[in-house]
């Protein structure tokens, strides 16, 4: 063998290295599991010193505005707000208000309707700050490639509406948490940093998490099994079942519409009460998906018939309004004509055959929302192999959407 | 004055990278999961006195996996030659538990990376994990140009491995 071929292989190997380190990760939840232990397992003299840190650096970094900024901002919002109730049409930003009431849409979307909308609405931003959900370097996880690509869609999707409810929450406080925890009798024991508090019940730990940026994640409780948590007493029944008994038998069965899932092998196993949203009257309900397109509601963890862990959703009362979506059409314009991030070489064409209406949070401060999106799904070839391919776009009108 | 990230950035921006250097160097991914996460409790206990002008915080973290991935051959070694002993066992190198979740693309080649000489391992999956050569020689104690030589003999030697062996 040449020399140069020599140097050929070496250069190969040391590219098969990077893509083999840079796509060994740990299991999905590993992080989030890992994090939430970490905090728990922190000095109590520890967190009250990053408390007060935190409240010093908050004081420090409170900036110094003017009086008459303050003045000049508080006659512009009375300003806006007067003009807005006489003129309730411009309230929303051109978004159709809704004529629903509170009762109708409680039922099975656990919100009510806003009397007016929320104006202009905060984009979805998925993995790498983008507007879809085309990341800028490829990953491969397991059966799935999430690198750059460009898209031919060869699929068909009719949505049946011109518009889709937007939903609204206030971001959970402390006091939330404390009596969502105290409806289940968890008695508060900290409220370490990253948490809105961690509690205990006769047989379980349970911690609550506020909206998080980054990895993108809703409000969430974390029901933790202690070693004295019993099996639940259903000899034969599913995994699904047994998931049920236990959230119904805890408070826990979540009053929004779901369809149930679980593996059928592994320890432990998995039951996901996968949510789902009402997109509008006489329209099918969309699936809640994260930034991957996975969807999401409550899982169950079991061993047996012993739950030892449960992820779910925080209830937070959520109001809707109805925004106007982009047609698939447009959606699938958007995703074909546009251009993929800069890489230096072309990336692969991945074949999308298959969409859906889904729901995404859009993380937003003080308030969030789950709004409307495309999931595209279909197969890319890369490196001989095939993989799965799905791509997330905003339905939301742009018109509606702060640019 | 350098200014410290705040420790969660760190954590998720190095969880995966460590958990990859570590998952090179020992053959479960459980025990990939358990060496991880003594690191970062390790890290996050240590935080209040990592100084950024002294070392970045990727070198800092590596570090610390690699103290730990070597604490844990320490004690694996000598429980696994007590077990064999006793029990007269073989080796075992399954990990039930860990394949369901996986998400590693090239265990095979991971697994080649595993076997080589404990320096030489080292020189690859720090330097593919990241690291600059002189981060790596400092880790390993030596000099930035001994790092590029060990990591290149390494390299020769992981081929090797692969044409003889098969990835």
């Amino acid at each position: 063998m040449s020399e140069r071929d020599d140097d050929l292989e070496l250069q190969a190997l040391q590219r098969e290295l990077d893509d083999a380190f840079a796509t060994t990760r740990p299991r999905r939840d590993f992080e989030d599991e890992l994090w939430l232990r970490m905090q728990a397992a922190r000095p109590a003299t520890n967190r009250l010193r990053d408390a007060i840190a935190g409240l010093l650096q908050g004081i420090r970094e409170v900036p110094a505005v003017p009086a008459a900024a303050v003045a000049t901002l508080l006659v512009v919002i009375l300003g806006v707000g007067l003009f807005a109730s006489m003129h309730p049409r411009l309230g929303g930003g051109g978004a159709a208000t809704s004529n629903y009431n509170a009762e109708q849409s409680t039922r099975g979307a656990g919100a009510d309707m806003a009397a007016v909308a929320f104006g202009r609405l905060p984009s979805p931003v998925f993995g790498d700050g983008t507007k879809t959900s085309q990341p800028v370097a490829p990953t491969i996880t397991g059966d799935e490639y999430f690198g750059p690509a460009q898209f031919v869609w060869s699929g068909r999707l009719t949505v049946s509406t011109a518009s889709a409810r937007v939903y609204r929450y206030r971001e959970p406080s402390t006091t939330d948490a404390d009596q969502f925890a105290s409806a289940l009798g968890a008695v508060l024991r900290e409220r370490p940093e990253g948490l809105l508090g961690s509690y205990s019940a006769a047989t379980y730990n349970l911690n609550i998490r506020p909206t998080v940026q980054r990895p993108l994640s809703s409000p969430t409780y974390y029901v933790i099994s202690s070693a004295s948590m019993p099996p639940v007493d259903a000899a034969g029944a599913s995994p699904a079942d047994v998931a049920t008994i236990f959230l119904s038998q805890h408070s826990l069965y979540p009053d929004w519409a779901n369809a149930v899932m679980f593996t059928t092998t592994g320890d432990p196993i998995r039951v996901v009460f996968q949510r789902q949203f009402e997109v509008a009257a006489g329209t099918p309900s969309a699936f809640l998906v994260d930034a991957n397109g996975d969807r999401y509601g409550i899982e169950v963890d079991l061993q047996g018939n012993r739950p030892i862990l449960v992820a779910g959703m925080l209830p937070v009362r959520m109001d809707a309004a109805e925004y106007p979506i982009v047609s698939p059409d447009v959606a699938v314009q958007t995703l074909t004509s546009a251009r993929p991030n800069d890489s230096p070489s072309t990336p692969p064409v991945a074949q999308l055959t298959q969409a859906e209406l889904v729901y995404v949070l859009v993380a937003a401060g003080d308030h969030s929302f789950y709004e409307p999106a495309y999931l595209f799904s279909g197969k890319v070839q890369v490196g001989g192999k095939m993989y799965t391919k799905r791509i997330l776009v905003a339905a939301v009108d742009p018109s509606q959407r702060n640019p | 004055m350098v200014e410290r990230p705040a420790f969660e950035d760190l954590y998720r921006e190095f969880l995966g990278r460590i958990y990859a250097y570590v998952r090179s160097q020992v053959g479960t991914s459980a025990d990939a999961e358990d060496i991880t996460a003594q690191v970062f409790m390790n890290a996050y206990q240590a935080y209040g006195r990592f100084e950024a002008r002294h070392t970045t915080p990727a070198a800092w973290l590596f570090r610390i996996a690699r103290n730990a991935t070597l604490d844990h051959f320490r004690a694996s070694g000598r429980r696994e030659r007590l077990r064999r002993t006793i029990q007269h066992q073989p080796v075992v190198e399954e990990d039930p538990a860990g394949q369901a979740e996986e998400r590693i693309q090239y265990q095979a080649l991971m697994a080649r990376v595993a076997e080589l000489p404990e320096r030489q391992r080292d020189a690859i999956s720090l330097r593919h994990s990241g690291l600059s050569f002189d981060e790596v020689g400092k880790l390993i104690g030596c000099s930035e140009d001994a790092a590029k030589m060990l990591y290149h003999r390494a390299l020769k030697a992981l081929k090797e491995a692969v044409q003889r062996e098969g990835v």
